[in-house]
């Protein structure tokens, strides 16, 4: 009986300490803005200028002449030789960087942080928020995407737990415009106009993953950039298919890609959302690999105004994994787990101080 | 209140469909979570009313605009107009219990699903503000574990309408990783129900509330006892019309998500611990009154080595009822420092 009494009362106290820090983490006055993600990028533009000007000279650099820009896209090696690698994965989920300012290791994507002369950007200048997603089901109507033998589709897979996000991410409290909410073949143009005149304070692409190597499965989360691994460039132009985009278009969209904030606040959001999806699906799954946060240059990354990433939320190809997909139940699991990451991401913007990744 | 020097203290539990509250001087006190207000004019003249709350507030639904503001158990952020519903259900249950809007000598503790985000407890907290004095958010299967004095190696899976949230207890605070919330609950139950009725008889006219009094009296896992039979206008005309089949295999239906879920925080228990969790199952909320559903949870359990599962006695006072048994426990000292 004294055991008991003595758990009840330390419960109680973690219980009153829990409700003493809900209080003072969420000061009444602190109301959630509209856009506030998007709002804050002229401010940031304004910081950002030297990062601009650094991106410039990186781009101009050999091999990087920005006049060439789509010659980069096609031959990614190339921009890789103004800058390093651009392919291998950011950083593990497990890893946060070492500050807030995104520059995870080894990554050569230029930023705010890769230039000396930029001020860093410090996400608790600016009161940010969450308050519309954007969720596209990758694929539709004629587009199957990747199909198994036994007819399960990527279209079909991507809607379900699509729709099963937006439950979640409704419950909490935000405001979700699926980009398609039925068997639609939507162009990629038109699924990220939707998102920019929706006016989303994020986009969010769910994707299965088809690899040769059948044996492999694992989730990655991609955020736009270039890349030079061949397996990328296959998957990204596998994607791109029928966007309608010439290679001007392509050149002027990848000219106007915001490196500094969007990109690195797009790689924030895929770093959450990518160590949501391992946290929850290893318990079921435990031999999904963390094939990591990467870049891609996918088109609905290109021309989305906000944070926008692309997340392979499983690997299709994969015997076991198309197993488990099958189930209503591990879909649940990772439509909870891509909410997870987007709201643990809204949350370190609406308080820094408060845990996120970086 | 028989002590007017010592403050009322007062578990509540939010519900979806039903909300209830349990008092430190022996009250308790259930109510549909419905809140609605006149159209117009007219609808005023008539229900002499501003606002009306619960079974009234569904019976007149016709003349009201109708709020159910807690979708899957919780207030949904930004609605202005679902802070004031909640505002003014969490009035009403006040009110049945005797206290005054404002009285600052009402703590509370209130439930909310496993999974709620700061951000919703945020917004209950607005809704609250000046209506009680302290204020305790907790989750809501913790506050059914504290009642039931299960804190320890104990699973509660707390089937409501909105969410069934699922939590293992082991002796602290419930993390994350402790607990799950599936948004596969009563109304989704209701909505397959309702599917496949349609699906039988597509003539027939019904409306979900219907099919929710169906549920909640005549719902079953298994072998039905006896054929459910329901009388419904089929073309105008009132019909008897048999539903066994449509509820049964909805009702089936919620298995397979219910026992994974189960398995899934099973399996994370330490080893040497999950025997005596399997033996301590507690199934609590009005969808746990599913007929035979104790019983056939049981049996899926052996596969896994076994387990007992108990429907607690009074589903539907257990989430106020484990409320007030923290609101009693804390101390006034904490009480002070907790004012909402």
């Amino acid at each position: 009986m004294a055991a008991a009494r003595r758990l009840k009362r330390r419960m109680l106290r973690e219980l009153v300490e829990d409700n003493l820090a809900l209080r003072s983490r969420f000061p009444t006055a602190r109301r959630r803005r509209r856009r506030s993600p998007l709002a804050a990028l002229p401010i940031l533009a304004l910081a950002l200028v030297p990062a601009g000007w650094a991106l410039a000279a990186y781009l101009a650099g050999p091999g990087g002449d920005p006049g060439s820009g789509m010659a980069g896209m096609a031959m990614p090696a190339e921009i890789a030789a103004g800058g390093g690698a651009f392919s291998r994965p950011v950083r593990g989920p497990h890893s946060p960087p070492a500050n807030g300012n995104g520059g995870g290791g080894g990554h050569a994507v230029p930023d705010t942080a890769a230039s000396p002369d930029a001020p860093p950007f410090d996400p608790a200048a600016f009161p940010l928020a969450v308050e519309r997603v954007v969720i596209d089901p990758g694929h539709g109507g004629d587009s199957f995407g990747t199909r198994t033998p036994s007819g399960l589709s990527e279209k079909e897979l991507a809607l379900d737990i699509a729709r099963r996000a937006r439950r979640f991410l409704e419950r909490r409290g935000l405001e979700v415009v699926l980009t398609r909410d039925g068997d639609a073949d939507l162009p990629l143009a038109a699924r990220a106009r939707r998102a920019n005149d929706e006016g989303a304070d994020l986009f969010v692409s769910i994707h299965l993953n088809w690899i040769e190597n059948r044996s492999v499965r694992g989730v990655e989360t991609y955020y736009l950039g270039p890349t030079d691994d061949p397996f990328l460039t296959q998957l990204a132009a596998a994607e791109n298919r029928g966007s309608g985009y010439s290679l001007a278009d392509l050149k002027r969209l990848v000219e106007e890609v915001y490196v500094g904030a969007r990109q690195q606040e797009s790689r924030r959001l895929a770093e959450h959302v990518q160590a949501s999806l391992l946290t929850a699906l290893r318990g079921i799954n435990p031999a999904v690999e963390d094939r990591g946060v990467k870049t891609a240059p996918f088109i609905v990354l290109m021309t989305t105004e906000m944070p926008a990433i692309l997340a392979e939320v499983s690997c299709l190809s994969n015997e076991r994994e198309a197993e488990l997909l099958a189930r209503a139940l591990y879909r649940e699991h990772i439509a909870e787990a891509v909410a997870t990451g987007i709201r643990a991401y809204a949350e370190s913007l609406a308080n820094p101080d408060v845990g996120g990744m970086s | 209140m028989s002590d007017k020097s010592k403050p009322l203290r007062v578990g509540i539990d939010l519900g979806t469909s039903r909300s209830s509250i349990s008092t430190s001087d022996g009250q308790r006190h259930v109510v549909d979570s419905y809140v609605g207000w006149p159209v117009d004019m007219v609808a005023r003249k008539v229900l002499k009313r501003e606002v009306l709350v619960g079974r009234e507030a569904l019976d007149n639904r016709s003349m009201l605009e109708l709020a159910r503001p807690l979708e899957e158990g919780l207030i949904k952020e930004g609605s202005s107009r679902d802070e004031a519903a909640v505002r003014e259900l969490l009035r009403h249950l006040l009110g049945l219990a005797g206290v005054e809007p404002g009285n600052g000598r009402v703590d509370a503790v209130v439930g909310v699903p496993a999974e709620a985000l700061r951000v919703n407890k945020q917004s209950l907290r607005r809704a609250l503000e000046g209506l009680v004095g302290g204020l305790m958010i907790v989750s809501e299967p913790f506050a059914v574990a504290y009642g039931l004095e299960a804190l320890l190696h104990t699973m509660i899976v707390d089937i409501g309408a909105g969410t069934a949230d699922f939590c293992v207890m082991k002796g602290r605070l419930p993390t994350e990783e402790d607990q799950r919330t599936l948004t596969l609950a009563g109304d989704w139950l209701d909505e397959q129900v309702a599917l496949k009725i349609r699906e039988r008889y597509p003539e027939a006219a019904f409306s979900i509330h219907m099919v929710r009094a169906w549920k909640e009296r005549h719902s079953f896992v298994g072998e039905p006892r006896a054929r459910v039979m329901v009388r419904v206008p089929v073309n105008g005309k009132p019909t008897e019309i048999d539903i066994t089949e449509p509820l049964g295999a909805s009702c089936e239906s919620l298995l397979p998500p219910v026992i994974e879920t189960m398995v899934d925080l099973l399996t994370r228990v330490e080893p040497e611990y999950q025997e005596r969790v399997r033996n301590h199952i507690i199934l609590a909320g009005g969808t746990a009154l599913i007929g035979g559903l104790d019983k056939r949870l049981e049996r899926e359990l052996a596969d896994i080595g076994g387990g007992k599962v108990k429907v607690v006695k009074d589903p539907i006072y257990c989430g106020s009822d484990g409320g007030l048994a923290i609101a009693l426990d804390a101390p006034d000292s904490d009480w002070e420092k907790l004012s909402a």
